[in-house]
């Protein structure tokens, strides 16, 4: 079942090699998006606190949860893969 | 002291991989790690499996854990000064009180839902980080001087999704318990509705009572990802010595340190503050509803 995902996918069969690009793919463009987001969150954090310095100790609980929100989006994809390379 | 100590503590973090070179051959599938196998005698309670597996071990083994945090670092607290242990104590309760009860709950509510949003920080926070720490709970056996022992390896109870779905539930029933019990069941499951022009009513209702039950997803979805895709990976980095040749060690071994060393250092801590802070927010929200 799971096991064939891992390393051998390709190995033998079709069908099973097409599942597996498709997983990688799908996770790669997951991952892009994921990317730009958090990028832009540490990215304003940084101007932020560039900006008023003072206010660092507030802000950093905020990045935190916006970082984690969006990072988790990238493993909503990885399920949802995992899920259908099991399942189809 | 402390070289020698750095270098049992080196030892001990690579036994396991010995454990892998000798048990499985090519034979290698990190997956199998997830096959949780029932210990001992099947315990039946109705159509309810209670018997014991390894995710069960790690989740007693965390529980009393996490009750000995709050026990040996705030309950037992010495006149005069205060030493390091009362102040990690203190650090702890403060993380706790400013960055997740305080940025959730409105005033009213810190007295009564604190305690369990604190209890959820540090139970995940422990049992996300003694699925780092390889014990030996793992299902393989190997035989040390014709003694049957189990191998170390490293699993964490919330990499499986029934335990993080039984906490998300918890909050779910929580919050809307609280709603219910502090506006009223009329006024609660109005608040629901926002203001927009009614023929929108038809397309927004719907998104917003689906909206309740996506965060009952989103909350245990995103743990218990985060937890089995770095598990996975550090697995699957340490595989690929015995599925390749022995001279991708280095690279096996350095990337699986690197993930090993961020999943430690940041998810471990942002995951069990982020579900904290989320519970927190959560229920604050629904005790004071903005409409």
């Amino acid at each position: 079942m799971l096991s064939s995902f891992f390393f051998l996918a390709a190995a033998d069969d079709g069908a099973d090699a097409g599942k597996a690009i498709a997983l990688a793919l799908g996770i790669g463009l997951g991952a892009l998006g994921a990317g730009v987001g958090i990028g832009n969150i540490f990215g304003s954090m940084i101007q932020a606190v560039a900006r008023q310095p003072e206010l660092r100790g507030e802000l950093t609980g905020i990045q935190w949860l916006g970082f984690a929100l969006t990072e988790a989006v990238v493993f909503y994809g990885l399920i949802g893969g995992l899920l259908a390379f099991v399942l189809i | 002291m402390k070289r020698v100590l750095a270098l049992v503590v080196l030892v001990y973090f690579a036994l396991p991989s010995l454990a892998f070179a000798a048990e499985n051959g090519d034979e290698f599938d990190p997956a199998q790690e997830w096959e949780l196998q029932t210990w001992g005698p099947e315990l039946k309670l109705g159509p309810i499996d209670m018997s014991i597996n390894k995710a069960v071990a790690y989740l007693i083994l965390g529980t009393i854990v996490s009750i000995l945090v709050g026990i040996v670092f705030m309950r037992v607290v010495k006149s005069g000064d205060p030493d390091r242990r009362q102040a990690v104590g203190e650090t702890i309760y403060e993380v706790a009180q400013i960055q997740v009860a305080e940025q959730g709950l409105p005033t009213k509510a810190i007295g009564r839902w604190f305690p369990y949003v604190a209890t959820l920080m540090i139970f995940i926070w422990v049992v996300n980080m003694i699925g780092f720490i390889p014990l030996p709970l793992s299902d393989e056996r190997f035989e040390l001087f014709g003694v049957e022992l189990p191998t170390l390896a490293i699993f964490a109870a919330t990499s499986t999704l029934s335990v993080t779905l039984a906490l998300a539930l918890m909050t779910w029933v929580f919050t809307h318990v609280e709603g219910i019990r502090e506006n009223g069941v009329r006024k609660y499951f109005k608040s629901w509705i926002p203001d927009v022009p009614k023929g929108m009513l038809v397309f927004i209702v719907p998104l917003e009572v689906i909206g309740q039950f996506m965060r009952l997803i989103s909350l245990s979805v995103r743990l218990y990802a985060n937890m089995l895709a770095g598990h996975m990976l550090i697995l699957t980095f340490i595989g690929l010595i015995f599925l390749t040749h022995w001279a991708v060690f280095p690279v096996s071994v350095f990337f699986g340190t690197l993930f090993y060393a961020f999943e430690v250092v940041i998810v471990v801590s942002i995951q069990a503050y982020i579900f904290a802070a989320l519970s927190a927010i959560y229920i604050g929200s629904a005790i004071e509803p903005e409409h």
